[in-house]
């Protein structure tokens, strides 16, 4: 695996959310832990196993960084703003 | 937005072998992570010896940047324990699964902790055999399905599943320090990991926690009954907590 890796970030009101899909196995547990019920899955963006990855809608999100908590390959990134 | 940066990780991790050989949603990445955040709270990343077993757990082999050794069969209590008394400045960590700890290795649990070896052992508990298609293990839980068991398990036939922690904690010594975290939990998780290692580090004696861990693969579960399982149904028969902590420190109730 290279060094770095290929990130999507959104922006949002509370903070940026960072999903990489190199990656994303799409397991799905983040989907289920959020408070705001505001991940689902991409329609667009594929995972390392071929799979759809996450996806967060900025409107809900409270950066509240669970998702990155329960993801078991650090696909996540939250990051609140101050 | 799309741009190239770095995820977090903790420190310890090895960038290099990401994404790990670990299933979509195994637990093994949660402890995994709970481990490296306690060891890099501590700062003890170049004293680690890492070893792990046969089963899921050795694909942790390559998942740290720390020296690894693998070893059979719940073989790497003694071969950590080896490392330990050869070197007595390392931290070693034993990391297995349950049919590695419980089943075919557990002699060597159960003298490493009546010996009161200064290792730290970490067993997680999926309640099946993963690597081998989700067979029977000595954790599976009463009614519940596995491959060999397509009716439920039947209690009267393969008798009660192990209470691992509960064993040590009456087994070891003072000084002992048993625990049993959840990968629904992984601050409480990386505490237990935390005071395992410590105790080690401060020659108290035998540290082992227990992880409840899932396996969605072979219990064939979608992400939200992958964590009502975990959260629910397993501590019906595995109560989350300190099992037995040393005298010099203060316990810690389920939450």
């Amino acid at each position: 695996m290279a060094a770095s890796l290929k990130a999507i970030t959104l922006e949002g009101e509370k903070g940026t959310w960072t999903v990489f899909p190199g990656l994303d196995k799409g397991c799905g547990l983040c989907i289920e832990k959020c408070p705001k019920k505001c991940l689902s899955w991409s329609k667009t963006v594929l995972g390392v196993y071929g799979t759809p990855t996450v996806e967060a809608n900025m409107e809900e999100c409270i950066a509240c960084g669970i998702c990155e908590m329960v993801c078991p390959d650090c696909a996540i990134k939250v990051t609140k703003k101050k | 937005m799309s741009n190239h940066e770095l995820p977090r990780m903790p420190k310890s991790w090895r960038l290099e072998s990401k994404p790990h050989k670990f299933c979509p949603g195994c637990g093994h990445g949660l402890v995994l992570k709970a481990l490296g955040m306690a060891i890099d709270e501590l700062g003890i990343q170049d004293r680690v010896v890492f070893g792990c077993d046969i089963g899921c757990s050795l694909l942790a082999w390559d998942f740290f940047n720390v020296d690894t050794i693998q070893t059979h069969h719940g073989r790497t209590t003694p071969v950590v324990t080896g490392v330990k008394r050869a070197n007595p400045e390392a931290i070693v960590i034993a990391y297995m699964g349950d049919g590695g700890g419980y089943a075919i290795g557990s002699q060597h649990l159960v003298n490493a902790a009546a010996r009161n070896e200064l290792i730290t052992a970490i067993l997680v508990n999926n309640t099946n055999y993963g690597m081998t298609g989700g067979q029977m293990a000595p954790t599976t839980l009463p009614g519940q399905k596995t491959e060999t068991t397509p009716y439920g398990r039947d209690v009267k036939e393969a008798g009660y599943p192990t209470q691992g922690p509960e064993m040590v904690a009456a087994i070891a010594r003072e000084g002992a320090y048993v625990a049993r975290g959840t990968i629904a939990n992984l601050k409480q998780l990386t505490r237990f990991i935390k005071k395992a290692l410590q105790n080690q580090m401060e020659g108290r004696g035998f540290s082992f926690v227990e992880v409840l861990s899932a396996c969605p693969t072979n219990w064939r579960t979608n992400a939200k009954d992958t964590w009502e399982f975990v959260e629910k149904e397993m501590t019906k028969y595995f109560k989350v907590g300190e099992i037995k902590v040393p005298a010099a420190e203060g316990g810690e109730t389920d939450e």
